[in-house]
């Protein structure tokens, strides 16, 4: 196929705005008549709150506070609708939105962020999610079990086969929460168009869930709301949720002027999903050839306070759990759960970027007690067109997974004469 | 001492939604005034180039030069759903959904075309820059811009739309078919790790990346080298330090992310395979990049030191911590 | 309070609160906002302008400190229309991705290449390592100001 655009180097559309700084990012965008707001946020991980606005709303520069009174549908969240616009009776995490403070100025919002009166009643939390797998763990969502999925994959006979593996490995693994870190703290506005429209001026993945998110929350119809999506920095997953959306379109709306709200780097942290922490439990066999022949392997992901994609996130992380490679016995269980850590979402690689750091280390070791090497064990067990998954999925095509390995297996040589060259000096500058 | 290490990993990558999801993205086309054309598509630029990607793939169906595309992605009132920018879904999707609206443009602008022209049929006529010509015929020819200004009330314009293909697991056997397309890859790194202090160093690497077709190399390379930096700091720096629910590392003074002292240059090397469902062969690659990285670094940390890290991240107490631990376990 | 300072060649005379950091002076009161705000602590550099031929972090310093200084920010470094020469190269060698470190990044590599004009590979690396990134890995941008030097040279060279 003669292609005219398609592989050719374009220097990307957008690049002349952004090395002149001329690309707007929501901060730097200002309204006239404009009010700032900032949001409240719970100080504790698990507690029954009472708040008090009273003093707050009499601060020089406030013009309204709003929470959860002020909510038609008190309820988002981009599977369940577990989390709070503004939390009612309880906080489950640190960081839960508790109130949207609205004023003339950024200072006169934080004097009366500072006044607004939270008593927190604390409630016994859970952090670590196989304590919260048990029955009698303190519950983050009312008496519902804090187990929120179970992703159960079967594929042959994994006993049966493990008795006939000539080595097999089992570890436990284990992986932390990771922030996205774009470099764009999250930052909006909204204002009310002539016809009415609540304008959200965002920086978002998906405008369109957005805007139904916030209709159905100001109780809307969808055409009601529009998204003008501006330049954004940076999203790996973490603008998925919503954050200040519905927020800023709750204030403009009530109070038909514009408002906005900027997150400072600590706030963003606060704001937005993390990846999900994975306990990795793996049992992995092979034959004395070195082919796989069975794979065990549980998963717990820690959801944090709030399902977000966790049931996804889950899934993917067992779909992938094998690695890419064939295995004829498998036997996965993934789980997610709540517990009152920060909440978990999207994140770059979606719970297959969790699952490797288990898989490929046991492929190593397999091929360390067969005395052959990295290299061969993988060549011996990739997906190559036509294989068959775990899920029993075929691959018709597109698998040019032997082609990317032998191209690092071309430098292996090299790589290994680069590393005895530093070992050698290293010894000797140590004699 | 300092002991070098090298290490592999591969990994697999499901796009889309995936797990019988309705995965649609829509897109719209229109000829404007001046005889551009118009893409309309709820896509997100966020960064990954999608913007750039997608006009090239509108480009090539429409086989008119990409500065004569305007391309709408930023407005609800003015685009359709394309769903989200994420799961490594927007070149495969939305690129399938802009390359199938580009396909009906060109046959309703042909239809324009044989009116305009007085033809009995649209059989024969070519699109190419900005032109619709007869190909037995070339001077039976009539530009965009003047079908712009015959059917500027009656504007032409076509949509398309493509939903992916993926099968719902069963809930107990989780046999199905969930994603579609996979993407591949496959990474190597040489480290250096410093036994006293539990520092690792980066020294070379080299990436393989499966990507269908490269609609646009270099920002191929440039998702590959941000995902690389990503799955380093994933292993090796970024901590909360999470405390009873509280992020304790909560700023970039206290959580770090790799800086362009932590990066080396990697040799990356992209794999093409045409994928026959994609919009001209090309897949999407923003996720995987970041996925193979971690992997390697941990199997070159063990063909270094000997000690297998179970345990994220590897930051230098972590480390040492592993190598006290097993060196306290060999004694024994 | 007043200040008097010069910014991007423009002579200003402006009235600052005490409290205001010099990246606020910028953004909120001059618009130019072309400089970022990423981390407000000095850790990021997305905020990096260059003050009296030095690089610094704008939200490090408070704006009277900048009373009777010469400030260069990313809006100032066209001429005649014209793209400067590292803007022109992060273009071309594709170092730009959601492109909000890009300014602070831009500008620290000025302040280097102003200082050195030949640095090698490593050197550039140093040069920006008070920039993060989370998009690119930082070797295109690293490509980038090895394609300034470049272009930079070509100049020299055609008006010797």
């Amino acid at each position: 196929m003669k292609l005219n655009t398609v592989g050719k180097n374009i220097i990307r559309v957008d690049s002349y705005s952004k090395v002149t700084g001329k690309a707007l990012y929501p901060q730097d965008i200002y309204l006239e008549n404009m009010l700032y707001a900032k949001t409240l946020r719970s100080e504790s991980p698990h507690a029954y709150i009472e708040v008090d606005t009273t003093e707050a709303e009499k601060v020089d520069g406030v013009v309204k506070i709003f929470t959860h009174k002020d909510v038609p549908y008190n309820h988002h969240g981009v599977v369940l609708h577990d989390h709070n616009v503004f939390c009612d009776k309880k906080v489950r995490s640190i960081g839960d939105p508790i109130a949207f403070i609205v004023g003339e100025s950024e200072e006169a919002c934080i004097r009366s962020m500072k006044a607004i009166k939270v008593n927190y009643a604390e409630i016994p939390g859970v952090f670590d999610p196989v304590e919260a797998m048990k029955e009698d763990s303190p519950k983050v969502h009312d008496d519902k079990s804090n187990i929120i999925y179970h992703y159960k994959l079967r594929k042959g006979n994994v006993e049966e086969a493990f008795k006939n593996c000539a080595v097999i490995v089992e570890n436990t693994y284990s992986t932390h929460m990771q922030e996205h870190a774009f470099l764009q703290p999250e930052a909006g506005l909204s204002y009310v168009d002539e016809d009415g429209t609540i304008v959200v001026v965002v920086a978002t993945q998906y405008p369109h869930y957005d805007r139904e998110i916030i209709a159905r929350a100001l109780n809307l119809k969808d055409e009601q709301v529009r998204i003008i999506n501006t330049n954004i920095g940076g999203a790996f997953g973490a603008r998925e949720d919503i954050t200040m959306q519905i927020h800023l379109a709750l204030a403009s709306k009530t109070l038909n002027r514009p408002v906005k709200v900027i997150y400072n780097r600590e706030e963003s942290f606060l704001a937005h999903s993390k990846r999900h922490p994975m306990i990795m439990k793996y049992k992995t066999g092979a034959d004395k050839d070195g082919y796989l022949m069975a794979m065990e392997a549980e998963i717990i992901g820690d959801s944090g306070a709030y399902c977000s994609w966790a049931i996804n996130v889950l899934r993917k992380a067992g779909v992938h759990s094998t690695g890419p490679y064939v295995i004829p016995n498998v036997k996965v269980d993934s789980y997610a759960v709540y517990t009152n850590n920060p909440f978990t979402g999207a994140m770059r690689g979606f719970g297959a970027t969790q699952v490797p750091n288990a898989a490929e280390q046991q492929m190593d070791i397999l091929a360390e007690k067969l005395g052959i090497s990295p290299i061969e064990i993988r060549r011996r067990n990739i997906f190559r067109v036509g294989s068959k998954t775990a899920t029993g999925q075929v691959l018709l095509e597109g698998v040019p997974l032997d082609r990317c390995l032998e191209t690092i297996a071309e430098k292996y040589e090299e790589f290994l004469e680069l590393k005895e060259f530093g070992n050698l000096k290293a010894e000797e500058e140590s004699i | 001492m300092k002991k070098r290490g090298v290490g592999i990993g591969l990994s697999f990558y499901g796009t889309g939604y995936g797990n019988g999801f309705p995965d649609v993205s829509n897109a719209e086309v229109q000829l404007m005034e001046d005889g551009k054309v118009a893409i309309f598509v709820g896509a997100t630029e966020v960064g990954q180039g999608a913007k750039t990607a997608l006009i090239q793939i509108g480009a090539e169906t429409l086989q008119l030069d990409y500065k004569n595309i305007i391309f709408i992605n930023e407005d609800t009132d003015m685009m359709p759903d394309s769903g989200t920018a994420a799961a490594t879904r927007q070149t495969y999707n939305t690129g399938n959904a802009i390359k199938i609206a580009c396909e009906n443009f060109n046959e309703e602008i042909k239809k324009a075309a044989q009116k305009a022209l007085g033809l009995n049929s649209t059989a024969g006529l070519i699109v190419k820059d900005g032109v619709v010509y007869l190909a037995m015929f070339p001077d039976k020819r009539i530009s965009y811009k003047e079908l712009s200004k015959i059917y500027k009330d009656d504007i032409i314009k076509a949509k398309g739309t493509f939903t992916a293909q993926t099968v719902k697991m069963d809930d107990e056997t989780g046999q199905g078919a969930p994603y579609w397309p996979y993407t591949f890859n496959a990474c190597m790194v040489l480290v250096e790790v410093d036994t006293n202090t539990g520092r690792v160093e980066l020294l070379k690497s080299i990436f393989a990346q499966d990507v269908g077709r490269a609609v646009n190399p270099r920002l191929v390379e440039g998702q590959m080298d941000g995902g690389f930096a990503m799955g380093l700091g994933y292993t090796l720096f970024e901590d909360l330090n999470l405390d009873k629910g509280k992020m304790r590392n909560n700023r970039f003074s206290k959580y770090l992310i790799p800086t362009s002292m932590d990066m080396i240059d990697i040799e990356n090397i992209i794999i093409e395979d045409p994928e026959s469902t994609a919009p001209y062969g090309a897949k999407g690659i923003g996720e995987p990049t970041t996925i193979p990285v971690g992997p390697a670094i941990l199997n070159a940390i063990y063909d270094a030191t000997g000690v297998r890290v179970t345990h994220l991240p590897v930051t230098p107490e972590n480390l040492m911590k592993a190598i006290r631990e097993s060196e306290k376990s060999e004694a024994i | 309070m007043f200040i008097q300072l010069v910014i991007n060649g423009i002579n200003y005379k402006v009235d600052i609160d005490p409290n205001m950091r010099l990246i606020d002076l910028l953004r909120d009161k001059l618009g130019l906002v072309g400089t970022k705000e990423g981390c407000g602590e000095g850790e990021c550099g997305a905020c990096t302008v260059i003050m009296d031929g030095e690089s610094v972090n704008s939200c490090m310093v408070m704006a009277f400190q900048a009373d009777g200084s010469n400030i260069t920010t990313i809006e100032g470094l066209e001429e005649n229309g014209e793209l400067h020469p590292i803007q022109k190269a992060y273009m071309e060698e594709g170092s730009v991705q959601c492109g909000f470190c890009i300014p602070g990044m831009i500008m620290s590599t000025k302040a280097l290449l102003d200082k050195h004009p030949n640095p090698n590979r490593e050197e550039i690396r140093e040069g920006i390592s008070g920039n993060l990134c989370r998009c690119t890995g930082y070797n295109k941008a690293i490509n980038a100001a090895e394609r300034a030097i470049e272009i930079l040279k070509e100049g020299a060279k055609n008006e010797a």
